[in-house]
């Protein structure tokens, strides 16, 4: 698809930036991130190129604007939704419960 | 094929991540060396095909095996092996005329992305 990810040849996108010593994860949640794909793609749920354009779906204007394991995040709910391998409903759910677990705090 | 992911088997698959290579005997159908020109396909589901190289013309650098095509298998896992190609393209091909000469471009093609091009420069 012509999306928003092939943006070889664009004009005024800025610098690339980049950063010498980027870790590996910024914060804990990009690691948990990266083991829920290979819990999935490392098994056979879901291949690299179900993975790829699941992300090219996204919404341009959300695409280039989060980081990139919040790509990776999209693209697993993306799938695992379209897999029938969890609900809207129970994702909702799971994300309210621990946002109320976090109010409490 | 297992449903789950165990704890023994992360570290193998962290270690040899997921190649896409197949191990089929396929006859290639270009030559390190051959002038090519991508195809214009504008495909709505998911390619490698990327814009910038649509329609311009590019030499064999490489025969790097045969893989999966992204295009299937993305679309209900249907392998289509076939041989993928590092094809070099020049500055002025994929920019114009104004692009620094100096500068060359590799990509990787899938052979379902190429045609053969004439001798005759682009």
């Amino acid at each position: 698809m012509n999306g928003i990810h092939d943006l070889g040849g664009m004009h005024g996108l800025g610098k690339i930036l980049h950063t010498p010593d980027e870790p590996v994860f910024r914060s804990e949640w990009e690691g948990r991130v990266f083991a829920m794909l290979l819990s999935v793609n490392g098994v056979g749920h879901v291949n690299t190129d179900e993975f790829r354009h699941s992300m090219e779906r996204m919404e341009p204007a959300q695409y280039l604007s989060v980081s990139y394991y919040e790509h990776w995040l999209h693209g697993l709910e993306t799938l695992l939704y379209e897999k029938g391998i969890i609900a809207v409903a129970d994702l909702d759910a799971k994300l309210a419960q621990i946002k109320g677990n976090d109010a409490c705090q | 094929m297992p449903i789950v992911l165990t704890s023994d088997m992360v570290a193998g698959a962290l270690k040899t991540g997921h190649s896409t290579r197949v191990d089929v005997a396929i006859e290639p159908r270009f030559k390190v060396g051959q002038r090519v020109r991508a195809k214009n396909l504008q495909p709505l589901g998911h390619t490698r095909l990327v814009r910038y190289v649509r329609g311009r013309v590019g030499i064999v650098e490489t025969d790097y095996g045969v893989f999966t095509l992204p295009d299937t298998m993305a679309h209900g896992n249907i392998p289509t092996p076939q041989h993928g190609y590092r094809v070099s393209f020049t500055s002025h091909e994929l920019w114009g005329p104004a692009a620094d000469p100096k500068n060359s471009y590799r990509v990787g093609l899938w052979e379902d992305y190429l045609d053969p091009a004439s001798d005759m420069a682009p």
